[in-house]
């Protein structure tokens, strides 16, 4: 609460509210925006993300982000399409690398290290920050071979014993091993949307990373499989930092500890997942959030 | 509401013949199609009945030591130079005895295939012991005889049919049917021959294997360069003006005809690297030449298909570069590659004109042992047969469009069976 | 409407005409009770028991527009999960209207002592008392329902503000009734229903209190209950 966007907002009856207030005058706000409302920082933070800028080729897609990640935190991205947030979490991994004509600047650190770096290795970085996407993605292998892919690569277990374990245990933690004990050999692919979703995260939690990152993960799935996944997401908190994007604001609501409002590439605003819910501080946060114009 | 239901009824009727209308044409288009393949197919077929059958007389032929020019112990060299055709000829005489005239007996010889003394040959070579004794063989009868009795089922009224024998040819023939002396069967010469200028003795093997090593040279030259070469512009390469100008070249490729393909090869590897002329290496380097955009099309088209979010699973789980191509991709996009490699393939085992151009059209009476001995392809073996003025080589011709066809038959289906295998795994 | 919360400003028309009637209702239904409670008013310092039975009747209206509200209420949050704005006008419209009843309740109770009144031997001259405090009190109750209807906070902080003024003209009132009583000792069954009916008047103004408070974290996300105004004015305006 320290940029003078909040102070408009918050002592009414100033003659800048009557203006931003106008919601269709959204190109204005957004200039107004100078920096992110609420706290972007925490304490101890797993991963630290200082004026970090997005380009695509010569457009601009994220202006100016810092954000945390927390220890043992769900993290949820929420905003309208194209705002960049998905953009956002995918440098969290650099899988925007894979883009060509992507190019990120700024600081990104995991523990305190820069990511960016040339010495940071993004097969390494990916074996720390797992990912999860919004289609289910099995890989045309078995049920067993989807989730040991991600161990076999690294070289995470010693032998067939060791992987046997990681593999369970894997499946164990996304809640999917009692479904599928019977049959690890069948393909991937036979298994439901919300199962399917379910093994890509025993596929993911397998390499053992530090963080999650997970793209709209339940966008294809019906409310029972969401469920699932949403107290999946909540258990894994425990041992995991999570930054999740998701179109779903209850969603957002729901599983999330923090939340954070993107919207043209700018972060609007960060909160406690609480308050942002019951009391945004900007305009375009509450306009998103309770489906006005904006 | 009701004129909106008025309206649209109005209308049902025209949308509903625009449909069927549709539709016929849609048959119609199919079933002249079909009607053109139908009509070829059958047409072939029909032609190449004759080439199929194979026609033996039997003829009781003294094979005396002293007709035969050979000693009475002979060696193996002396048999093979015995004097067959005299036997033949003597058997013949024996079997009409009426006949004196010189132009009749030239015609009563003419009745057996010039093959039939290399089959006495054969026979003796196999137990020498029979030289002295009398035997009674079947031996294999002139191209025209055989076209005559597998056409009519009574050689004394042909009608209209065509055929260069004599009626007191047919009437010799007729003869030998009554007594038993001629039967029809099936053409094992024909498979297991190569080529010769007497039609009752050529054979498509020769061109059949040389087909076989040809596409061998094909398939292990164009597959693994043009799924690298897809992988690396799928996969790899920078999208920048130089990978534009390899696609649009690779495109153009494809459509180059064939024959400057055979030019290119008559040029750079006979003439310049001084490889075998007529040999399975060159035709199979060339038409890899011309294989290799139709795979590498097909290639990156299957490539292309594989679902991104694959690729990002793979990466987002730290799988490199290389690891998401061979782990995850290629597998995937492997059905449709195959299918690709089999049409380029086809392609490839249709094509004559190249092989023309580096020599594969030589007159190749022995089976092809290797990639290096001089060989001919079946598409040229039709080319060279509908040249030869026997009327039995119209059915060679076809004979060898069927064996032709069949080939792709059998390659077809094994690329339908490998795809099947690679997809039902998963 | 220019109100604070663009309320009509939802791309789903229908949602903003449910708010919409949620906030008309709810005013309607404060509408009543300040009626109701100025009715009371009247038939206690007039002794009209007509007026007062009518009073007493229009709670049945009152108690049944809550209800219809309350399931207004419970169907916006069980189908549009309101948020943010949205879901703090609901839960301010569910708490409004409860106050709205206890003063409806109030407002019986004075339309009841005024029909007891009216039918009492003589009346007490001195019920006139109530005139000054009933005068603060409605107006502080027309105020507070005027800032729920503005959604002016800073206005609402006034008014609630007013409460220390009531608070001291009922002591006064108390003082007043016990001299009274201690005058004229026969008197101790009106001046214990006059007292009950001051009492009723300092509830409806706490009652009105609250609508202000509601009113401040509708606008502003705040809960101001239970909080000294420094405090409050502090974290308003930081």
């Amino acid at each position: 609460m320290s940029t003078s966007t909040t102070l408009n907002d918050i002592i009414p009856g100033s003659p800048a509210i009557q203006e931003s207030t106008k919601v269709d005058d959204v190109t204005a706000m957004l200039d107004s925006i100078e920096g992110t409302v609420g706290t972007t920082r925490v304490e101890n933070p797993k991963m630290e993300m200082r004026e970090v800028d997005v380009f695509y080729a010569d457009k601009q897609a994220i202006y100016d982000v810092d954000l945390d990640v927390a220890r043992n935190e769900v993290i949820a991205m929420i905003g309208p399409s194209g705002c960049g947030k998905s953009t956002f979490l995918r440098c969290l991994n650099r899988m925007n690398d894979t883009i060509p004509i992507c190019r990120v600047t700024g600081s990104i650190t995991l523990d305190g290290v820069d990511i960016n770096t040339r010495e940071q290795d993004p097969v390494l970085l990916r074996a720390r920050v797992g990912m999860v996407f919004q289609k289910p993605n099995p890989f045309a292998k078995s049920i067993f071979d989807n989730v040991a892919y991600g161990p076999r690569i690294h070289g995470l277990a010693a032998n067939r014993a060791e992987l046997d374990e990681i593999v369970i245990s894997s499946l164990k933690r996304a809640g999917l091993y009692d479904e599928v004990k019977s049959r690890l050999d069948a393909p991937g692919t036979s298994l439901s949307g919300g199962q399917q979703q379910r093994l890509c995260i025993a596929r993911t939690i397998a390499v053992n990373p530090e963080v999650i990152l997970m793209d709209e993960p339940c966008s294809a799935l019906d409310p029972i499989a969401t469920a699932r996944i949403e107290e999946l997401i909540d258990e894994l908190r425990e041992n995991y930092a999570i930054a999740i994007v998701t179109h779903s604001m209850q969603q957002a609501a729901r599983v999330s500890q923090r939340t954070a409002y993107f919207h043209l590439g700018k972060l609007v605003e960060v909160g406690k997942t609480n308050d942002i819910f019951t009391n945004p501080q900007h305009d375009l946060t509450e306009n998103y959030i309770t489906g006005r114009f904006g | 509401m009701s004129s909106t239901t008025e309206i649209v009824q109005a209308s049902l009727a025209r949308r509903y013949k625009a449909e069927s209308r549709f539709r016929l044409y849609g048959i119609v288009a199919i079933s002249i199609s079909l009607s053109f393949l139908a009509f070829l197919l059958i047409s072939i077929t029909y032609k190449s009945i004759p080439a199929f059958y194979e026609t033996q007389v039997q003829l009781t032929v003294n094979l005396d030591a002293e007709k035969l020019g050979v000693g009475a112990s002979p060696d193996i060299k002396a048999i093979k130079t015995a004097n067959y055709s005299g036997v033949i000829k003597g058997a013949l005489r024996e079997q009409f005895p009426d006949v004196k005239k010189r132009k009749a007996k030239k015609e009563l010889y003419s009745l057996v295939s010039v093959g039939a003394q290399y089959q006495l040959r054969d026979f003796i070579l196999e137990d020498p012991s029979v030289i002295g004794t009398e035997q009674t063989i079947w031996l294999i009868a002139d191209d025209e005889l055989n076209g005559l009795v597998t056409a009519v089922s009574d050689v004394t009224d042909i009608g209209d049919t065509p055929t260069r024998l004599s009626e007191q040819q047919r009437g010799w023939i007729n003869t030998l049917q009554q007594q038993d002396q001629v039967k029809t069967g099936f053409n094992y010469t024909f498979f297991s021959a190569g080529d010769s200028r007497e039609p009752e003795l050529a054979g498509i093997k020769a061109a059949l294997i040389g087909s076989a090593w040809v596409l061998l040279v094909t398939f292990l030259v164009s597959f693994p360069v043009a799924v690298a070469a897809a992988i690396y512009l799928e996969e790899f390469a920078p999208t920048n003006r130089w990978t534009d100008v390899i696609e649009v070249n690779i495109n153009n490729l494809a459509a180059v005809p064939s024959i400057v393909f055979g030019l290119l090869g008559l040029a750079v590897f006979i003439n310049f690297f001084a490889l075998p002329r007529s040999a399975p290496l060159i035709g199979g380097i060339v038409l890899s030449l011309m294989t290799l955009p139709t795979i590498i099309i097909s290639s990156r088209a299957a490539l292309k298909a594989v679902p991104p979010s694959i690729r990002e699973a793979a990466q987002g789980l730290g799988a490199s570069k290389v690891q998401v191509v061979f782990h995850h991709v290629l597998p995937l996009a492997m059905p449709g590659i195959l299918t690709g490699t089999i049409i380029g393939l086809a392609q490839a085992l249709g094509e004559t004109a190249p092989l023309l151009m580096i020599g594969m059209v030589a007159f190749i009476v022995d089976i092809p042992q290797s990639i290096v001995d001089p060989a001919t392809a079946l598409p040229v073996q039709v080319f060279l047969w509908s040249d030869s003025p026997e009327r039995a080589f119209v059915a060679k011709t076809s004979a060898a469009i069927v064996v032709l066809l069949g080939f792709l038959v059998v390659m077809n289906a094994v690329a339908v069976f490998l795809r099947k295998r690679f997809e039902r795994r998963w | 409407m220019a109100d604070k919360l663009h309320l009509d400003q939802h791309i789903s028309q229908k949602f903003n005409d449910e708010l919409e009637d949620i906030r008309n209702r709810a005013l309607l239904m404060g509408g009543l009770v300040e009626k109701q409670v100025s009715g009371g008013l009247q038939a206690l310092l007039e002794g009209d028991s007509e007026l007062g039975n009518q009073v007493v009747h229009t709670d049945h209206e009152v108690n049944s527009m809550e209800i219809e509200i309350d399931e207004m209420c419970n169907g916006i949050l069980a189908r549009r999960q309101p948020a943010a704005s949205d879901l703090r006008l609901i839960v301010t419209v569910i708490k409004v209207i409860t106050d709205l009843e206890r003063i409806g309740d109030e407002a019986e109770k004075l339309g009841r002592f005024a029909v007891d009144l009216a039918n009492s031997s003589e009346l007490p001259a001195y019920r006139k008392e109530l005139r000054h405090l009933g005068d603060l009190v409605e107006s502080m109750l027309r105020d507070a329902l005027h800032c729920f209807a503005r959604m002016d906070y800073e206005a609402a902080l006034k008014t609630a503000a007013r409460d220390d003024d009531i608070n001291a003209e009922y002591e006064t009132l108390s003082r007043l009734l016990i001299t009274h009583v201690m005058e004229d000792p026969r008197q101790v069954k009106n001046v214990f229903n006059i007292t009950w009916c001051a009492r009723a008047l300092e509830r409806i103004a706490d009652h009105s209190v609250n609508i202000c408070e509601y009113v401040v974290f509708l606008v502003k996300g705040k809960d101001i209950r239970h909080t000294n105004p420094k405090d409050i004015s502090k974290s308003l305006f930081s």
